[in-house]
């Protein structure tokens, strides 16, 4: 016979898997609760999230419809509503019935202009072409207003226009299509438009850091290089490292000279980049570039001369020949955190070197010509509070050498100025906002042998319609 | 240069290989999108955030290290609604990468899958810079967050098709740790209802709308405008008639408009994480969530 307590063991014993069973199912059950109560609050979330749509659906609908009884003037102000009532029902994509207008945006640009020595006979002393670069007009004056239109042309290419008007004259600076679609890193460029090489050279001037360009760069390639034909650019697959690298090639726009032209078929420039940039630390960043160009002077064709080299008050006129151009430029920008909101620096030193050669007439002589001449610059940008910034930049031109063939031995002139053109620029610049600035630069400009030029600035840029994006 | 060159390639190699590790590479505007597509994607994603908490994501520099990486991401997460207007266009058309181009999967702009909160009625830029199609600031509503990982999931199927079990698994992980943690913060929260407050930038909008606290005025006269004296003696005035109980920035922002005006009015000023990030406790969605509604519950308390 069993104890009792030996069967109230037995009967737990037995009882026992059962007992635990019941645990693991309340376990079960405690579980598929928790899950449930889970999906409830996660509907709960989406439902109320999906309410709450549906109210600002409604409010922006009925703001809609109240707007659309007002009168005419607030037609638009209706349409707006309307749109933010589609937009206020989500899970869509944006739209808008203009959304299809390109982007528009107007500069307006102008200023004062103050300086010691005319401007419309300055010149950088033993550098053909620089004469044709000239300062603004003393005094007040409008300048130019760039109006720039920018789309996605289709699913393949995007297409932007960047007029400049000035008195009497629009000019297409820029108008190119781009390609966005070949993937690959490739981007290919056609139609008008800045070239990549140098810095500053494809920045338009409502974003320059001074109101005028670098000397070498205004000597060498005027305020913008541009060129109508094709560019094709590549990025390398690398994410530890911007490498760019690419080439142009067609005919330039203005250059060497303002009024070249190249009568020809084919390429008369061409032009390679490279680019290596990146971030050092979170605060600062780089781009390294490297370039050349090789263009055709041009205008022989038409037996029309290259215009005048005064370099010691001899008259001298070069015929074709070509223009060759390489450079190095550096930027460097430094924010704390990588916020330039309230504090940032920028740093920018560009060099580059000319060789142009062609067929030099000095007085009764005439040969071959080679000028090889170099000119950098280096300048600095401080923001030292939002809306505030102060720059310095110094420029410096190198005479060169000229190589002077049989000829143009004896001829008188002709030989290299002892001289260093050399300027100094300051500026401060104010910008309560990101579509409004105004400058005040004061230089001192010694690149005319035997002037000091001492200029200043007033100017004013506002930016009316799209929000542009700027490079870096 | 030859040590120069070879460095180079040695680089070269080591960004060759390492995106191929894993799946997809992720390209975030913003270290909330971040740390989203690491909740969602886990180890199948390899996440380049382009920005920190500690820059104002409307005025970041399309720096060459940003084209770098976009050229090489399968999928650019933003918060879009013109919130990166000033960089990212310029980030991919520089690109190269066909990708990434806006309308394609790999192209996720957050600001379409959510309920956008101050439309503007009028657009007109003497009324600061406002953004046409509502507060991209999306990241201080807790739905916003789902609505966006939902999405998420979506396109990281799309683009890595042999993910999908993984990337579902995940969400519905995320999707549920994310509704008890919304309704846990709630509950903490529930004292800061109606405590009214003075903000610097619209930039937690979504924060205080989901809280239920009063948004009375702003440091700033004008969206993106920095404060002016003038308007800060008008808040000052303000205070008389419509006070606030605190004043709440972003770490972000320059304390000393804040720090004044608190000085002035006698009310605390405290400074949130912008995003993950902002602040050493914000280190993922949640603990930037936790860390935030910790910050307001500690500076509501009257100090004892």
């Amino acid at each position: 016979m069993f104890k009792p307590n030996m069967m109230v063991c037995v009967i737990a014993l037995a009882l026992l898997p059962a007992a635990a069973r019941a645990q693991q199912t309340n376990q079960q059950l405690e579980e598929i609760r928790k899950q449930i109560q889970e999906m409830k609050d996660s509907y709960d979330t989406r439902i109320q999230a999906l309410e709450k749509q549906l109210k600002e659906a409604e409010e922006a609908a009925a703001k809609a419809q109240t707007a659309a009884t007002q009168a005419q003037s607030a037609a638009g102000q209706a349409k707006q509503s309307a749109e933010s009532a589609t937009q206020a029902t989500g899970l869509r994509p944006p739209a808008s019935p203009s959304a299809f207008n390109p982007g528009l945006s107007l500069i307006l640009m102008g200023g004062y202009y103050n300086s010691d020595q005319d401007p419309r006979t300055r010149t950088v002393t033993g550098f053909l072409g620089s004469d044709e670069y000239g300062l603004p007009d003393r005094g007040f004056d409008l300048g130019e207003t760039e109006l720039q239109i920018s789309a996605n042309v289709d699913h393949l290419f995007y297409g932007q226009a960047t007029f400049a008007i000035e008195d009497g004259a629009i000019s297409a600076e820029e108008a190119f299509f781009q390609t966005t679609a070949i993937g690959y890193g490739l981007t290919v460029k056609g139609g008008r438009f800045f070239s990549s090489i140098g810095y500053f050279n494809s920045v338009h001037n409502h974003a320059w850091d001074f109101q005028d360009p670098a000397l070498v760069q205004k000597a060498f390639l005027g305020d913008n290089f541009g060129l109508d034909g094709v560019q094709v650019s590549w990025i390398a697959p690398l994410s530890a490292v911007y490498i760019e690298v690419g080439g142009e090639g067609g005919k330039p726009v203005e250059f060497p000279f303002p009024d070249s032209f190249n009568n020809k078929n084919g390429f008369q420039v061409g032009t390679l980049f490279a680019h290596l940039g990146g971030d050092i630390g979170a605060s600062s960043s780089y781009r390294f570039g490297v370039w050349g160009m090789t263009a055709e002077n041009g205008l022989t064709n038409i037996d029309q001369p290259i215009p005048a080299l005064d370099f010691t008050n001899t008259t001298n006129t070069l015929t074709g020949g070509s223009d060759n151009l390489w450079g190095l430029d550096f930027v460097y920008k430094w924010a704390p955190n990588g916020d330039p909101s309230y504090q940032n620096f920028k740093f920018v030193a560009e060099w580059m070197h000319r060789s142009l050669n062609g067929t030099l007439t000095s007085g009764a002589n005439t040969g071959p010509f080679i000028a090889s001449q170099s000119g950098w610059y280096v300048q600095g940008v401080y923001q030292f509070h939002p809306y505030w910034r102060v720059g310095l930049r110094y420029d410096q031109m190198n005479e060169g050498s000229y190589d002077l063939g049989t000829g143009l031995g004896g001829a008188p002139g002709l030989t290299p100025p002892d001289f260093t053109p050399r300027r100094w620029s300051a500026m401060v610049d104010w910008s309560p906002s990101e579509f409004s600035r105004f400058r005040l630069q004061f230089q001192q400009d010694k690149s005319q042998q035997g002037l000091t030029d001492n200029q200043v600035f007033l100017q004013y840029i506002f930016s009316l319609g799209t929000h542009g994006a700027h490079k870096f | 240069m030859k040590t120069f060159l070879s460095l180079l390639s040695f680089t070269a190699l080591l960004s060759w290989t390492a995106p191929a590790l894993s799946a997809v590479n992720v390209f975030a505007c913003e270290p909330e999108w971040g740390a989203l597509a690491s909740e969602i994607g886990g180890d199948r994603v390899s996440i380049y955030t382009a920005t920190t908490a500690l820059q104002d994501h409307h005025k970041v520099q399309a720096r060459p290290s940003l084209i770098a990486h976009a050229r090489v991401a399968d999928l650019v997460v933003c918060s879009g609604a013109e919130l990166e207007v000033g960089w990212m266009p310029v980030v991919i058309g520089q690109s190269g990468n066909n990708k990434i181009n806006v309308g394609k999967p790999g192209n996720l702009e957050a600001a379409n899958y959510v309920p956008l909160q101050e439309v503007p009625t009028l657009l007109d830029r003497s009324l600061g810079d406002v953004h046409p199609r509502g507060n991209p600031h999306i990241q201080w509503g807790p739905q916003n967050i789902q609505l966006v990982a939902d999405e998420l999931a979506k396109r990281l199927t799309y683009i890595d098709p042999p993910g999908k079990a993984y990337y579902e698994s995940r969400l519905a992980s995320f999707t549920q740790r994310w509704a008890a943690a919304t309704k846990r913060w709630e509950q903490e929260a529930a004292s800061l209802k109606g405590v009214a407050v003075i903000e610097h930038h619209k930039e937690l909008t979504y924060l205080f709308d989901w809280l239920g606290m009063p948004v009375v005025g702003a440091l700033e006269p004008k969206p993106g405008v920095e404060p002016t004296s003038s308007h800060l003696s008008a808040l000052v005035e303000q205070q008389k008639s419509n006070p606030a109980k605190l004043i709440v920035i972003t770490t972000q922002k320059n304390p000393e408009a804040a720090q004044w005006l608190s000085g002035q009015i006698k009310v605390p000023e405290i400074a949130l994480p912008a995003t993950v990030g902002g602040t050493p406790g914000a280190k993922d969605l949640f603990s930037m969530y936790d860390d935030a509604i910790n910050r307001l519950l500690a500076a509501e308390k009257p100090k004892s």
